[in-house]
């Protein structure tokens, strides 16, 4: 009887420590990025991508901060190298799993990441792509905050360029800020991010 | 004993939990430390990111032999097996990552444009924004330095070269037949709509052992791998009609475009220095199809168009003009794979048809021209490593040409020709480092009807000297068979290869919105053909020693940081180059050469006006004729050539643009050469008259409508 306990016990402490192995793996990225660390961030979500297959999360956030770090870098050569990372990670997991509205709402990111860093060149290329990927993103989950409000994010940007009306889309930015409040992460590392960004839209909408 | 086995479990699984500390330093290849790079064991939670001075240290449970990552951005990801228990101390160097866009590339003699360039000379939209392009790809490649502008013939002259020596390729394989028919002094323009390719690279020289055939200059244009999405496109100009529609399905898609144009309305608005009897008309489609597979796409591109016109032009031999009535049927056909398989390896092959049928009556003369031209091509690559590139391949090229002429009384003649020239290349691509590049190749051609082989060398060398500055060098030979003026007599005559050296040498300076770049050649023509006649004829003499050079020099700077919305840049080109071939008495200067050329072309976005508006401007100097009056050869010069050029893009709503554009605004009075009668008059003096364009101007005002999902589409791109 004690050995099974002990078996038992054992088996639960190996289970309960690869489980927080994963948590406090993510955790600790999510702090070291809060601080302004990306390079250990993304070197940390590097490290459990490879060491867990199982979730999308770590090569979703490497992606994730690869393409942000984009909108923000000044050297141009750069650019592609971050964009071609993200999208080596994100690919990892698209081939896992081709129904999951985050990575296209992920994917157009990327996409409006060449569109921004040279829109002479790469502007009719990859604004089809980007609508492309929304649209995909939206047939498999048409609430996904990220996805309707990145739609009409993307469009409104374009505005000054395209003529098209805005108003519509400051609709959409409305919808999906209401989405943001009801939108239940599945677990707590799950993406959440965006409605920052949607308030900021949702004031120069009016 | 129960708690013993316990205890021993427990133990056990201690032990397994034992730490092994893994510990080193990163450095790059100048052993500089690198900081911020990302060490761990793969498959784990174990690892560390290198401190400033590329130290790192961090403990694994892991044991025996494991696999240790280091990755970092700008180098290439290093990866090695090491035993975790006994890796101390130990010192990883990384490889920069030559993927990386500051990386060199080579790029004497080529000027690029698309998604795929490094450095773009012309963006993609460019072609149809420029004024003065009206759509035509080759317009606009003519604001590009190392060009001439010869606006009565229309082609493509590069760096001294004739038209003929620049060969045109679409998804890698040659189009025999890139212009639309003409006669006598009237421009052609390209048959290729702007509209269907995502990238052009136009090489001016020194290109690579891939092509051949082409004394000059290649143009290689790649239709676009993915249409955007479903679409219909509806033009309606002062010269015709255009509609369009994309289809676009899982993994295929289909465009097709087709164009109606008939120059008569225009004509009877705006009055011409031509008398039509049947003013210019045209009929012409063009269609894609792409299939992708896992691992390559399938590519079929067709195109037909149809011509037709008759005028009388004024011919200063003859007391009334000539009448010219001319029929064109032409039709091309390409289909290309381009794939990967294996590791590395890339297959790319292809097959293209092209068919040229040519109704002639010129004054009572029938000439009637047909030509069956079609190409195989096979090429292999292989990435061995990030720094070494290997490609070979092959080519198979068969022309038939028949010709007829019927002068109705008393000949009628049969001429023409059957060609077959086989080639195959190697080349080989070596980077040294992200600052020195290589490229060396090798060309082998047999050509039967002139019965000779070929070998070509072709070798370009790029080095970087700052970050946003590099050289390169380029050389190479090229062999082009005589153009067909001269082959079509075969029978009489064995004729060769006409042959070309090419010496280069380029500076590129970039930096974001700026791109500079000076280019110095020197080409060397040797075994050009000659005649002893008037015009070329089958009992001219015919021999093949020909000679002449080209040297000058390029220069380009676009820049869009001046003032916002705005976008310029300014071509200049010198040249100086003579030749002694076709019947010249000596080394002359041709007349299609202008010494310096100057464009300069100016593009500003209106917000506000939700409008696009453009300036070019195009200045040569003059060009040299020959004038039978004077004792020396090719001693005239005609004025210089200006014409300035204005387009405005509005948009209507998002789908629908007014387009409105005026060639030559100020009505310069241009001359491009004369013609010299072949008889002196009476008091022995030889006439003359100018060779002008049809109008001083050329207005063009077009509405283009697209229906799309995408409300964001729009045709500006097909302006």
């Amino acid at each position: 009887m004690k050995k099974i306990i002990t078996l038992i016990a054992l088996f639960v402490v190996v289970i309960s420590s690869a489980q927080t192995q994963f948590e406090q793996g993510m955790t600790k990225a999510f702090a070291l990025w809060k601080e302004g660390k990306n390079t250990e961030a993304s070197a940390l979500f590097e490290r459990i991508a490879s060491a867990d297959k199982n979730s999308y999360l770590p090569n979703y956030y490497i992606a994730l901060m690869n393409t942000t770090a984009v909108f923000t870098e000044k050297d141009k050569t750069k650019i592609d190298l971050l964009l071609t990372k993200a999208q080596d990670a994100l690919d990892v997991e698209f081939i896992k799993d081709q129904n999951n509205a985050e990575l296209y709402a992920l994917q157009a990111l990327i996409y409006t990441g060449y569109v921004v860093a040279d829109p002479m060149t790469n502007g009719m290329k990859y604004s089809a792509k980007v609508m492309e990927a929304y649209a995909k993103g939206k047939a498999i989950d048409p609430n996904n905050p990220r996805i309707v409000f990145g739609e009409a994010d993307y469009q409104i940007g374009g505005a000054k360029w395209t003529g098209v009306d805005t108003k519509p889309l400051c609709a959409q930015v409305d919808k999906a800020i209401e989405l943001f409040a009801t939108f239940k992460p599945e677990t707590p590392f799950s993406p959440k991010w965006g409605l920052d960004r949607a308030l900021e839209i949702q004031k120069t909408c009016k | 004993m129960k708690t013993r086995i316990t205890f021993i479990l427990l133990l056990l699984s201690t032990f397994t939990f034992a730490q092994n500390v893994i510990s080193g330093k990163v450095l790059d290849q100048k052993g500089k430390p690198v900081a911020g790079a990302n060490i761990y064991i793969d498959g784990t939670y174990d690892g560390a990111t290198s401190s400033e001075t590329g130290d790192f240290s961090f403990e694994t449970t892991s044991t025996g032999n494991q696999f240790l990552v280091v990755s970092f951005l700008l180098f290439e990801t290093f990866k090695n097996e090491i035993d975790v228990a006994n890796y101390k101390n130990q010192t990883i160097k990384l490889r920069e990552n030559v993927n990386t866009l500051d990386a060199v590339v080579i790029t004497a003699g080529t000027l690029e444009s698309g998604d795929k360039a490094r450095v773009s000379v012309l963006k993609p939209l460019d072609i149809v924004t420029t004024a003065g392009s009206a759509g035509n790809i080759v317009a606009a490649l003519q604001t590009l330095p190392g060009t001439q502008s010869v606006g009565e013939d229309g082609r493509l002259f590069v760096r001294g070269g004739e038209a003929s020596e620049t060969q045109t390729f679409v998804d890698g394989i040659r189009v025999a037949q890139p212009y639309g028919a003409t006669t006598n002094n009237l421009p052609t323009r390209s048959r290729f709509s702007p509209f269907l390719f995502s990238g052009i690279a136009f090489s001016t020289g020194g290109y690579s052992a891939e092509y051949g055939e082409a004394l000059s200059s290649v143009l290689l244009l790649n239709t676009q791998d993915e249409p955007d999405h479903n679409k219909t496109d509806i033009g309606l100009m002062t010269v015709g009609l255009s509609l369009g529609n994309t289809q676009k399905w899982t993994k295929s898609s289909l465009s097709v475009n087709m164009a109606y144009i008939n120059l008569a309305p225009y004509q009877a608005v705006i009055p011409q220095d031509v008398d039509w009897n049947n003013p210019y008309q045209s009929l012409g489609g063009e269609t894609v199809y792409r299939y992708n597979f896992t691992n390559g796409i399938f590519k079929l591109y067709a195109a037909f168009d149809s011509e037709k016109f008759d005028l009388n032009q004024k011919n200063i031999n003859f007391e009334n003009p000539i009448r010219t009535d001319l029929n064109n049927n032409n039709f091309y056909l390409n289909t290309s794979y381009k794939g990967t398989f294996g590791t590395g390896w890339q297959l790319t092959s292809g097959i293209s048809y092209g068919y040229s049928k040519n109704k002639t009556k010129y004054d009572i003369n029938d000439i009637n021209t047909d030509e069956n031209a079609a190409q195989l091509k096979l090429k292999l690559g292989k990435k061995v490593s990030n720094y070494f590139k290997l490609s070979f391949g092959a080519d198979y090229f068969i022309t038939k040409f028949n010709e007829n002429f019927d002068d109705n009384i008393s000949i009628d003649v049969k001429n023409g020709y059957d060609s077959n020239i086989f080639a195959a290349y190697t080349e080989a691509d070596i980077l040294f480092s992200k600052k020195l590049a290589m490229k060396v190749g090798l060309r082998y051609s047999n050509n039967s009807l002139l019965n000779e082989n070929n070998i070509a060398p072709r070798a370009s060398l790029a080095y970087k000297v700052s970050k946003n500055s590099q050289f390169s060098f380029a050389y190479g030979d090229f062999s082009q068979t005589p153009v067909v003026d001269y082959i079509k007599y075969s029978k009489y005559h064995q004729f060769e290869s006409e042959k070309a050296q090419h010496y280069i040498l380029n500076y590129q300076f970039t930096q974001p919105g700026q791109t500079f770049r000076a280019e110095a050649y020197y080409k060397d023509y040797s075994n050009l053909v000659q005649y002893d006649t008037r015009d070329i004829q089958y009992n001219s003499v015919f021999n093949n020693n020909g000679k002449g050079y080209a040297k000058g020099l390029d220069l380009f700077w676009r820049d869009s940081n001046l003032y916002k919305n705005l976008e310029y840049w300014i071509s200049y080109s010198y040249i100086d180059s003579e030749r002694q071939y076709k019947n010249f008495p000596r080394m002359a200067t041709p007349s299609f050469i202008a010494n310096h050329t100057l464009s300069v072309v100016t593009k500003y976005f209106i917000t506000d006006w939700k409008s696009q508006i453009g300036f070019t401007n195009s200045y040569s100097s003059g060009r040299p004729y020959n004038d039978p009056n004077q004792t020396q050869f090719m001693n005239g010069k005609t004025k210089s050539y200006n014409s300035l050029s204005f387009n405005w893009a509005y948009l209507l709503t998002t789908q629908k643009i007014l387009y409105f554009s005026v060639s030559n605004i100020l009505g310069t009075q241009n001359i491009f050469g004369y013609d010299y009668a072949k008889l002196p008059d009476p008091n022995g003096v030889y006439n003359r008259q100018a060779i002008t364009p049809t109008a001083d101007r050329f207005f063009f005002v077009g509405f283009f409508w697209t229906i799309s999902q995408n409300k964001s589409e729009n045709q500006l791109k097909n302006l």
